[in-house]
């Protein structure tokens, strides 16, 4: 009996390790791997013939420094557009994310339902779309033109604010779902409380919704943000010559340059960068649950 | 194969969602786009039913081709029915794969396999001059053998003399075309006829100009009195800083490859540089659009036919090319993808199939304007990488 029992408390010990053997091998392979990989060329130089390049481990750091000398503009356009589109993301999806929690009744579903149906459609096809609906041409830029709220270029196709609205647009999904998930979790019960308690509306907002939605918004905010710095398409059909981002300069690096050290140098350097941000941002909110 | 049977999707409305990925020129960037078409690409084949990777009999030395042959092409660079002609005239089962999207990313796909003499699933690709120029330096190509191509006699004398390839042992020219500039007659309101024109500060923000470092800069050099046909670091480097001063104005809206062409249609794009088939295609749904070779000149690109050492089928490869170079069968290429012929003496078959391809300029040239076009020479890997490099760094990486 005693053996028995035992063994049974030792396999229990020993499943949780086994349940998260295939996740720790997907992680080793795709993740591990590429990443020591990336960062054994990002400290290398280039030698051999220019089309067949033979990369030598050099501990050259200074790779990094050319590359973020020479793409400092492009680096902190990334930031600054990524940093406006999780803004305006936050904005624009907290109204509606509440909405649906608390307003919708029965449409709760529909709505949801609603928020997730564009992407049934490739993003690259929603994104190309967007120059046609902004197109210089087009009635939207007659429309502002008319009434005089165009901006400086007279047009808005091309501009920072085009690549900041398809920014916005591609990834708000990723703010609204995460703030409806934490939303929905509250109890209405804690909302009657506060009114009980004589507290205004705005009041129990702030004191009562706002600090359990937090977590919400973390995790909103960096799903909405890392992927918006890497971003090169929305830069890419939207932008022009002025608005590239740093995903265009590495994918440009790595694909016509291949100049690798750099172009890895550039990749682990945002990475680091963006890390140090978010476990900024964490402590700032005060937070560590996400959702 | 693909174009044999109705796809679901018509290639025209495909060609203007993805621009870039039904490109087949030399764009930069736009990777997504060019692996959905190149996905969409592949399902076509797939519904087809031609199965890809099924491997051909090794060349023998006697008998006649047969067996498979793996041809790789860019998009939109077939003519209906063609391939069906070729597999009932020659007996062998041609599998067409439409993945040749970007000359510099194809090579970056299959450089490893071939250093290592590992098949690439293609026994025949028609990469663009300058790459197959490299593919041979580095020692990757088979010589076309000139008993498996009698029709060579028929392809254009400048081309078969060509300094890249005198008389094309190793790469047969598929089609060249003219890199020029287009405009939107309706949004210049005027005709464009010189390089400067670019500069008009009228067109501030709606001129573009392609990322391709050949491509791109090539006319420029021709407009400042220096040639890429005998290029030099300093003549390079005078056509990048103007390019440079004229993008920190705001002049230039964009570096493209191939997506010119929506942006140029729509308006906004007033002036691009553009390649002369392109625009003869546009032509038929916008009457507005124009090309011109530049006073100063307009490059031309010539894509070649090529054979990897690691083809399966050799005597295939040289009997398609063989096939294309046929003077009747050729005039059915070029009626449907509108580039410039390589082959001379082309206007009669042309005649046939399509006269008003015939009678148009911009795929049946006059001389003077042959005359003032001018390829870029053979360069050096060092050289390609440099010209890439430092016109990399105004394009914006």
């Amino acid at each position: 009996m005693a053996g028995a029992a035992t063994s049974s408390r030792q396999r229990s010990k020993i499943a949780p390790y086994l349940m998260v053997l295939p996740a720790l091998a997907y992680l080793a392979i795709f993740f591990v791997v590429p990443f020591f990989s990336l960062a054994r060329t990002s400290l290398s130089e280039t030698g051999g013939s220019v089309f067949m390049p033979t990369m030598e481990f050099a501990w050259d750091f200074g790779n990094y420094i050319d590359a973020f000398v020479l793409y400092r503009d492009q680096i902190f356009r990334s930031f600054g557009y990524a940093l406006v589109a999780t803004v305006l993301c936050l904005l624009l999806a907290f109204p509606l994310a509440y909405v649906i929690a608390f307003k919708a009744g029965r449409f709760k579903n529909l709505l949801l339902g609603l928020v997730i149906l564009p992407f049934f459609v490739t993003f690259l096809i929603r994104t190309i779309a967007w120059k046609t609906i902004l197109a210089d041409e087009g009635w939207v830029v007659s429309t502002l033109g008319a009434v005089g709220l165009l901006p400086d270029e007279g047009r808005l196709l091309s501009t920072s604010w085009a690549v900041i609205g398809g920014l916005t647009y591609n990834w708000i999904i990723f703010m609204i779902l995460p703030l409806y998930v934490s939303l929905e979790k509250i109890d209405p019960r804690l909302l009657e409380a506060s009114k009980d308690l004589y507290s205004s509306a705005p009041r129990s907002f702030r004191r009562v919704i706002m600090p359990l939605a937090m977590p919400g918004v973390l995790a909103g905010s960096m799903l909405v943000f890392i992927p918006a710095v890497g971003d090169f398409i929305n830069a890419d059909y939207l932008g022009s010559t002025q608005t590239t981002m740093i995903g265009n300069v590495i994918q440009k690096q790595f694909l016509v340059v291949k100049d690798y050290p750099a172009a890895a140098a550039l990749s682990l350097g945002l990475m680091l960068i963006i890390l140090v941000g978010v476990l900024l941002y964490t402590r700032a909110l005060g937070t560590e649950d996400l959702v | 194969m693909s174009k044999d049977f109705p796809s679901p999707i018509d290639p025209q409305l495909m060609a203007r969602l993805t621009a870039r990925g039904t490109s087949r020129r030399r764009f930069i960037g736009g990777g997504a786009a060019a692996a959905a078409a190149l996905t969409l690409g592949s399902s076509f084949l797939a519904a087809c039913g031609s199965d890809s990777g099924t491997s051909s009999s090794p060349t023998e030395d006697s008998g006649p081709a047969s067996g498979t042959l793996r041809i790789s092409n860019w998009p939109l660079y077939m003519a209906d029915g063609f391939i069906a002609e070729f597999q009932t005239a020659s007996g062998i089962t041609v599998d067409y794969k439409e993945d040749l999207n970007d000359n510099e990313q194809w090579f970056a796909k299959v450089k490893e396999p071939l250093s290592r003499k590992q098949d690439i699933g293609a026994d025949l690709a028609v990469p663009t001059s300058f790459l197959a120029v490299r593919l041979h330096q580095l020692g990757w190509l088979n010589d076309i053998s000139d008993e498996g191509v009698p029709n060579k006699k028929n392809i254009r004398p400048d081309l078969l003399e060509a300094s890249v390839d005198p008389g094309r042992k190793f790469t047969a020219p598929y089609m060249s075309g003219l890199v020029g500039l287009a405009y939107n007659r309706a949004a210049t309101g005027r005709d464009i006829t010189k390089i400067d024109d670019l500069w008009d500060p009228a067109f501030k923000g709606r001129v573009s100009l392609f990322s391709d470092a050949q491509d791109g800069l090539g006319m420029i050099m021709l407009s400042q009195g220096s040639s890429p046909e005998n290029p030099t670091t300093e003549s390079v480097q005078k056509a990048v800083d103007l390019v440079r001063d004229q993008n920190d104005k705001g002049q230039i809206r964009r570096f493209t490859g191939n997506d010119y062409a929506d942006d140029l249609a729509a308006g906004n794009i007033a002036v691009a540089q553009a390649y002369s088939g392109d625009v003869v295609q546009l032509q038929a749904d916008n009457p507005d659009l124009q090309f011109v070779v530049p006073e100063s000149g307009a490059t031309t690109f010539v894509d070649t036919m090529v054979i990897p050492y690691t083809t399966q089928n050799q005597k295939a490869a040289e009997a398609w090319i063989d096939y294309v170079y046929d003077r009747a069968n050729y005039a059915k290429l070029v009626a449907y993808v509108q580039y410039v012929p390589v082959l001379s003496d082309m206007t009669e078959e042309l005649q046939k199939v399509d006269p008003a391809a015939a009678s148009n300029p911009l795929i049946n040239p006059p001389p003077d304007v042959l005359e003032k076009s001018k390829g870029w020479a053979a360069l050096t890997d060092e050289q390609t990488q440099e010209y890439n490099t430092a016109y990399a760094a105004v394009t914006g990486g």
